[in-house]
């Protein structure tokens, strides 16, 4: 069953542009030029329950535009969208207790308040009873390891700390459907990895439909098996993580291990060099010439060990961003 | 109706948060009083008769739209517009939460506090300058006045969110608010009492909101308007008020269209 399914949604904003300078800001009180910037153009895709989804693109693809239209904030310019059979701007309240939006750049918990004050008025907000309440909060703090911060003031929590609140608080209603938004974005290397396994024990254990956004591609990598890519406005990708590299590399990696010393111009032929440092050396070659040549590379040198590799997910992803 | 008795508890917590901002808010509003006090204490050191008001009809009149201007004026709903421009009405938006009953909740208790502290403070002045206060002078007077501060809470309530509400379509809501502000201390009559003016400008004033802010309450607790003068203010106001709601909810249906959320 689909939990989410967008046709053809376009969403356009008008934009002014104010020239440089004292002179542009006078010419602007008189009169303003507006650009169309089409944040979102034409896109279609469908989710099912329970998928844990990857939607990636560069700064001002349209990600969080996609998002916000389909969580009801903003009035989409032309398309349909339906969300849990709902049409997320008319914003119904059983529409809005079964979705959570989480933007890792903006807070909606009470900044002067300890989280547990934020929590408390989720509650009645979204109108849970004190048993079911007690038993997610418990349950999210030690998922969290969070202990007692949640009795500080927001504002004396690290940015960490913050994020882990601000996913509880957006979870005590045990959405169906969540949207996150960058949830890592400025967090260190090991609290990443807190909040990636906490999405996924939540994606696992409420069978929540879960879009996320990010830049680290170790988000995308360890979590979600498939993935839209948007730039522009415009989907480029839709389908397996595993099916980006198919499509959009054309080689594969061979990390060699050699024996003896070879110079680097008996390897040029080969393949595009992308690294050699003897013992070592990388070589990119055509995908389906790749067990022509590593048997040929077998038979030619004397080699301690070959590894016939995928290209990293980072770089074809950047590929793609910068081919057009 | 939890949800929002749970705002008014938040909201309590905030401001205790914030003690010191609050206080001086109270000093702020002391000092404007006694001042205005004090002028017109001046004044009836050598005349007994100003524009038809005796001394102690001017204290009244002063001390008590000391409170009725802490129960109109305390409002959050100056809030709404840097929520709009900095993407945060967002939180609002997502949540099964009524944002006006949000606003409601928050504004009975910011008037709550304030009221009260001005009440605190009044009586202090009372004790202090033990100037002649006129009482209302009969029950129904009482429940008129009630019902004309009720009416002057709702305007300005009203009003203000419209002037939030301009931040759906520019950044710079913060000056009109300020002007209007200005405007409607002195129109209606929050520094003096309006039927002083000249009787042509008293009489254009009278079809516009302001004075139903503050002047026209005033004026039923001194019990010095007339049947007539009553029923056609409560129809005035009421006109305007109900506008006024008819002008929010398609301004903020209209603007919500061109929310974009925005923010880093």
């Amino acid at each position: 069953m689909h939990s989410i399914v967008i046709k053809n949604l376009k969403k356009y904003y008008q934009v002014y542009q104010k020239k440089p300078g004292l002179l542009g800001s006078i010419s602007s009180l008189i009169s303003r030029k507006y650009k169309t910037v089409k944040a979102v153009d034409d896109i279609s895709f469908s989710i099912n329950e329970g998928e844990l989804v990857g939607f990636i693109g560069p700064n001002g693809a349209g990600k969080t535009t996609t998002l916000k239209c389909l969580s009801g904030l903003l009035y989409p310019n032309h398309g349909q969208i339906s969300v849990l059979n709902f049409y997320p701007y008319d914003r119904k309240n059983e529409f809005l207790k079964n979705i959570a939006l989480v933007m890792g750049q903006k807070n909606q918990l009470w900044w002067d308040l300890p989280p547990i004050d934020s929590f408390h008025l989720n509650k009645e907000v979204y109108e849970i009873d004190d048993e079911q309440f007690k038993k997610t909060l418990d349950e999210l703090t030690n998922l969290l390891s969070l202990g007692n911060l949640i009795s500080v003031p927001v504002r004396k929590l690290s940015l960490g700390e913050r994020m882990k609140c601000e996913l509880i608080g957006a979870l005590l209603h045990r959405p169906k459907i969540l949207f996150l938004d960058e949830p890592t974005i400025g967090l260190d290397v090991v609290m990443q990895k807190t909040i990636r396994d906490f999405i996924a024990a939540y994606n696992h254990r409420f069978k929540a439909t879960i879009i996320l956004t990010s830049h680290y591609m170790e988000d995308v990598k360890e979590l979600c098996k498939r993935v839209i890519i948007i730039d522009k406005g415009k989907l480029l990708f839709d389908g397996n993580l595993s099916d980006i590299v198919k499509k959009y590399a054309p080689e594969k990696l061979l990390s060699i291990t050699f024996d003896k010393f070879v110079n680097i111009r008996d390897l040029a032929n080969i393949g595009d060099i992308k690294k050699y440092e003897y013992p070592h050396a990388i070589i990119a070659v055509k995908r389906e010439d790749t067990s022509k040549i590593a048997a040929l590379l077998l038979e030619k040198f004397s080699i301690d060990d070959l590894n016939i590799e995928e290209p990293d997910i980072e770089d074809i992803i950047r590929r793609v961003f910068s081919k057009k | 109706m939890q949800k929002y008795i749970q705002v008014v508890k938040n909201t309590f917590a905030e401001y205790t948060a914030y003690r010191l901002n609050f206080l001086l808010w109270r000093v702020r509003m002391v000092v404007r009083l006694i001042v205005i006090y004090t002028l017109w204490q001046a004044f009836f050191s050598s005349q007994k008769v100003i524009f038809g008001y005796s001394e102690s009809q001017i204290l009244t009149y002063i001390l008590i739209s000391e409170i009725v201007a802490n129960f109109v004026y305390s409002t959050r709903t100056q809030d709404l517009g840097s929520e709009i421009q900095q993407g945060n009405l967002t939180n609002y938006l997502l949540r099964p939460l009524n944002y006006f009953g949000f606003l409601l909740s928050r504004d009975i208790l910011d008037k709550s506090l304030n009221v009260f502290f001005s009440i605190i403070e009044v009586i202090l002045l009372f004790i202090f300058f033990k100037p002649q206060i006129i009482l209302v002078q009969n029950f129904g007077h009482l429940l008129l006045f009630m019902t004309a501060v009720f009416i002057g809470v709702s305007l300005y309530f009203c009003i203000s969110l419209t002037l939030s509400l301009f931040s759906f379509w520019t950044q710079e809501s913060w000056a009109p608010r300020f002007l209007f502000f200005i405007i409607s201390d002195f129109l209606s009559g929050g520094l003096f009492p309006l039927d002083i003016l000249p009787k042509a400008i008293f009489n254009i004033l009278n079809v516009l909101p302001f004075p139903y802010l503050l002047y026209f309450p005033l004026k039923i607790y001194l019990g010095q308007l007339t049947s007539q003068n009553i029923i056609q203010g409560m129809i005035i106001s009421l006109l305007w008020l109900f506008m006024l709601i008819f002008i929010v909810k398609k301004v903020w249906a209209k603007g919500l269209r061109l929310y974009t959320a925005e923010g880093r």
